[in-house]
């Protein structure tokens, strides 16, 4: 009996070879989609899976309260770890981090490579695996390092025994292999290549001995049986408890939560990654489901092919349930089609995917869960789709069909135009959502930022760069690439360090406020293009302002009306105000950034600026910068990048988004188009006996058209106007997460709707217009 | 073998109902041949479905061999259907999918026939109708007379006690048709009970007893052998 079905199903098949490959390329263009979805969903949430203490690892971030508001910082003070772990019962392991990057150089190989200063029980917290040396001996030496196999045969090639050899750091220190480990999975949040005792870092560093003080990334492990709440309690009471004030509060970020769920509003946690992840699940439900839609259509319209069939059948003795179990076992080996040819789509696709999302997730069909999930979903679209389509068919009465009635399609043709008219309103959506986000991109990136970012690069500071300072300057203004050169200690584009409890002129309770700290050059202001509105920029002699402050226009304001310059500012020494810059753009582009606070100090800086001068092509201008470099500071490789690449680098989550709802965009609009262009087929097909009564009656080509053109239209308008709240509000809600945002405009609906009607009516009249032509005896001789 | 008696059927749509069967009795025995005519419209159609168990009446009473069917439900009559009742239909009615011999299997499949069992059975019924040689063709591959012969082919494949055939020839030439007809005499004279739609004179002078209907009544009736 299968058998039969079976065969029924593919003669059906290749009868229809169109209709066949509407159906199957549609579902499998949704099954594809879906997959590729499935798969980058898989990579996000296994994030940091790999360590095997999924219940006991956390991360100690801190909530600080600022003028009645709770902000989020991962820092903690240095000691904290080993005071969590000496008096909170519960707490196994834990360790001060600091992340920092070395070069590494064996003979005249060097390489850069970021890592992290930790204690041995980080050794313990990750599980690190060793190959090479053993973890209870790791740290027994200030001067050792544990490496990753990777950075091991990247220094010493592979297959060399490496433990024990010496490796020159930064091209000062010298450090010896106590162990190297497997090497860890790309997913993870906290990537390192090495690690080195913590104490190595803390050696002449009062700072990182004090409370007062927030630099250090801290992990722990809870012992097996510890209560988190309890844990937790305790631990959000400790700064306190060591400093007397209940502004700063650590607590516990569970592993399981580092990746997805790393966002904090006013000490809540609020999300994260997570709700892209759900966004795009439910995404790649509603692109399957368009694909189902689609296929139901298609059976159902089509129907009147198959009526004959479902009568010969009962009248032969087919009961009803055997014929719905016929047509869901035919959705079923199109569905099974459809997922082979979903498959070898993946294989074609899945190397753009991974450059758009910048991930290198693999197909791995050898992999169990990835083969059930497609089997899952073969099966669900194949049961889903087949459902009504075999509901419906099964219905018909033998003795209507075998009579060659029209069989009645009120109900079904009632249902099939509430399916396309879902499938454009899910369509529509995402063409308003796409044009959103593109926007709202747009709108950010075009920000007027307070400085300029484009011709300037950054370089991080290393070697004897601070020290020579002033002859690289004279040297790479020499070159003529270079028109100005800045300094300073914290990237331009990020963060950086801040601080509270700072006092000046005609202000109030300014304790509570925080300010962010930069220590620059006098060319600084110049070299990134910040404006002065009053006073003057720091001199070039040090001297003679080391006293003085610039501050930015927010801070002007907390100082009260008039002018700034001559006012005073207390922190731990007192300075003056001799400028006010014009408020710029840093840490979240799309907030509102914090008051600045410039100091004119440069001696520890990590980052140099250098604008460039437009003049000389890119690539001569990196070889004559390199070439100074390379003098200078020989023994670092020259690293640089382009300010506007790292500005862009900062919107790579709503750049994603943007990609993916363009990507998925066109092929919800493609998947209904398939459907819509075989809907009207079958019409065509239907009314051609009209359409020839019609023609003969002197119809013309365009008034045909018309005619079948006509109820489509109405359906995707009726979608447009399902559509525009819809897209208007989760939109509206979306762009709420932003402080600055464009407003949504009405002409947006005007070309999502335009788009929507331009693209069905392509669809449809092709159909409309083929029907229009043809020859009126044709069809009026088929009856 | 039949017996109905003040069968009754209306069709009603939402301004007028018509009387497709006006209280119809009559009753056919075991082996015999009988014709129905009447001019289109006079019910005769809707008298072969109820007869087939494809439509149900509003009144009146139906027995099938001395059983009461009239309000049996879809899966009764769907299983009374396949063991006891063939149909040959103007229009032939084979399923373009399929070939020749599936199209013969197929009440065999749904009876539940063994394979093995059913390739027998339809190799000999091909072979009765001489269209053997076309098992693996598709009905569109045949002409008319050939694609009725594997229509009657499929109506006996599984032995039916009656064979209930609407204008067999409707949709042939004479040559053709008269072959249908052979056909069918033979299939009566095995012992089937045949219930044949007609508009031909010819056709209907092959029966045993021709019964005229005229809106949804019997008009005449006339024994021929």
């Amino acid at each position: 009996m299968i058998l039969n079905y079976i065969k029924i199903a593919f003669r059906t098949l290749f009868k229809n070879k169109g209709y066949s490959f509407l159906n199957i390329f549609g579902l499998a263009i949704g099954i594809t989609c879906a997959s590729l979805i499935f798969l980058w969903v898989e990579d996000e949430v296994s994030f940091d899976s790999n360590f095997p203490k999924q219940d006991q690892v956390y991360y100690v971030p801190t909530h600080q309260e600022y003028d009645g508001e709770w902000r989020t910082f991962n820092s903690t003070p240095g000691p904290l770890a080993e005071a969590m772990k000496t008096e909170i019962p519960g707490i196994d392991k834990a360790t001060p981090t600091k992340q920092a990057d070395f070069l590494f150089t064996v003979g005249d190989h060097a390489i850069n490579r970021s890592g992290r200063y930790v204690n041995a029980d980080f050794i313990d917290i990750f599980s690190l695996n060793f190959i090479e040396g053993h973890k209870d001996q790791a740290f027994n030496t200030p001067e050792a390092i544990v490496i990753t196999q990777e950075t091991a045969e990247e220094l010493f090639g592979k297959d060399t025994k490496v433990l024990g050899k010496t490796l020159r750091v930064n091209n000062k220190d010298n450090y010896q292999i106590s162990g190297v480990i497997e090497n860890l999975p790309k997913n993870i949040t906290f990537p390192f290549n090495w690690i080195a005792p913590y104490e190595r870092y803390t050696k002449g560093k009062e700072f990182t001995k004090e409370y007062g003080s927030f630099f250090a990334d801290t992990f722990v492990a809870l012992s097996p049986e510890a209560h988190f709440e309890t844990v937790d309690a305790q631990v959000r009471n400790l700064l306190e408890q060591k400093t007397g004030e209940s502004d700063s509060k650590a607590f516990l970020h569970a592993i399981t939560d580092w990746h997805l769920r790393d966002k904090f509003e006013n000490g809540k946690q609020v999300g994260g990654g997570i709700l892209y992840v759900r966004l795009f699940t439910i995404i790649a439900l509603i692109i399957l489901l368009i694909a189902c839609i689609n296929f139901m259509n298609l059976s159902t319209a089509r129907s009147e092919k198959r009526a004959n069939e479902v009568g010969v059948r009962k009248a032969m003795g087919s009961g009803r349930s055997r014929l719905i179990f016929q047509f869901i076992t035919e959705a079923l080996i199109l569905a099974f089609i459809a997922t082979l040819v979903s498959i070898l789509l993946l294989f074609l696709l899945l190397p753009q995917f991974n450059l758009i999302i910048a991930k290198d997730l693999v197909l791995g069909l050898s992999n169990p869960v990835h083969l059930l999930v497609l089997l899952g979903i073969t099966l669900v679209c194949g049961v889903f789709a087949g459902l009504y389509p075999a509901f419906y068919l099964s219905s018909f009465k033998p003795v209507e069909v075998l009579k060659g009635l029209k069989v009645t399609q009120g109900s079904a043709s009632f249902i099939r135009k509430g399916l396309v008219v879902g499938q454009f309103t899910i369509s529509i959506v995402f063409i308003i959502s796409t044009i959103l986000v593109y926007q709202q991109i747009q709108h950010v990136k075009n920000r007027d930022l307070g400085y300029n970012k484009e011709q300037l690069i950054s370089l991080n500071v290393n070697g004897n760069m601070i020290e020579k300072f002033d002859i690289i300057k004279q040297d790479l203004l020499k070159t003529g690439a270079i028109t100005s050169v800045g300094l300073s200690n914290s990237e331009l584009l990020s963060g950086g360090n801040n601080g509270s409890g700072l006092e000046w002129t005609g202000g109030t309770n300014t304790e509570d406020v925080l300010i962010s700290f930069r220590y620059v050059n006098s060319d600084f202001l110049k070299t990134v293009g910040m404006e002065l509105v009053e006073g003057r920029g720091f001199s070039e002699n040090k001297e003679k302002d080391s006293s003085s402050v610039l501050i930015t226009e927010s801070f002007a304001k907390l100082m009260g009306t008039g002018s700034a310059i001559g006012k005073q500012v207390m922190r731990d020494d007192v300075y003056t105000v001799i400028g006010v810059v014009r408020d710029y753009q840093y840490g979240d582009m799309y907030g509102q950034s914090d008051p600045v606070l410039f100091h004119n100090y440069h001696e520890e800086s990590s980052f140099m600026y250098l604008k460039t001068n437009p003049k000389i092509a890119p690539n001569e201008m990196l070889t004559l910068v390199e070439g100074v470099l390379k003098h200078h500071n020989p023994a670092f490789p020259f690293e640089y990048k382009f300010v506007d690449d790292t500005f862009n680098n900062k919107f790579k989550s709503e750049q994603l988004v943007g990609k993916l709802s363009q990507i998925f965009a066109i092929l919800a609009i493609l998947i209904s188009c398939l459907g819509l262009f075989g809907l009207a087929a079958y019409t065509a097909e239907q009314r051609s006996k009209e359409i020839g009564v019609r023609k003969v009656l002197g119809a013309s080509v365009s008034g045909i058209v018309r005619l079948l053109s006509k109820d489509f239209l109405k359906l995707v308008g009726l979608a447009i106007i399902i559509a525009i709240p819809i897209a208007w509000y989760s939109m509206h809600n979306w762009l709420q997460a932003y402080a600055y945002r464009i407003e949504i405009n009405w002409w947006i609906f005007v070309i999502a709707g335009v788009v929507a009607i331009l693209i069905a009516l392509v669809t449809v009249s092709f159909q409309a217009i083929k029907a229009a032509l043809a020859n009126p005896v044709d069809s009026l001789k088929t009856e | 073998m039949i017996q109905i008696t003040d069968l009754e059927k209306f069709y009603k749509t939402e301004e007028v109902q018509t009387i497709a069967l006006n209280k119809l009795s009559f009753n056919v025995k075991e082996g015999e041949f009988v014709a129905i005519m009447g001019p289109s419209g006079c019910g005769k159609s809707t008298l072969l479905n109820i007869l087939g168990l494809l439509d149900d009446p509003d009144g009146g009473s139906f027995k099938f061999n001395g059983t009461e069917v009239a309000g049996y439900n879809e899966r009764k009559r769907s299983e009374l259907r396949k063991h006891n009742i063939g149909f040959v239909f103007q229009s032939f009615n084979l399923i373009d999918e399929l070939t020749v011999f599936e199209n013969v299997e197929l009440p065999l499949i749904y009876t539940g026939v063994k394979p093995a069992e059913r390739k027998k059975q339809v190799e000999a019924v091909l072979e009765k109708m001489q269209i053997m040689h076309r098992r693996n063709h598709f009905p569109q591959q045949l002409s008319g007379g050939q694609q009725q012969r594997v229509a009657v082919a499929r109506a006996v494949v599984n032995n039916p006690k009656l064979i209930l055939a609407d204008e067999p020839t409707g949709n042939l030439d004479s040559t053709n048709g008269n072959e249908v007809m052979d056909l069918l005499i033979d299939l009566n004279e095995a012992g089937t009970t045949i219930i044949m739609v007609t508009h031909s004179e010819h056709d209907a002078k092959y029966s045993h007893r021709i019964i005229r209907m005229l809106d949804g009544q019997k008009v005449t009736e006339n024994i021929l052998a």
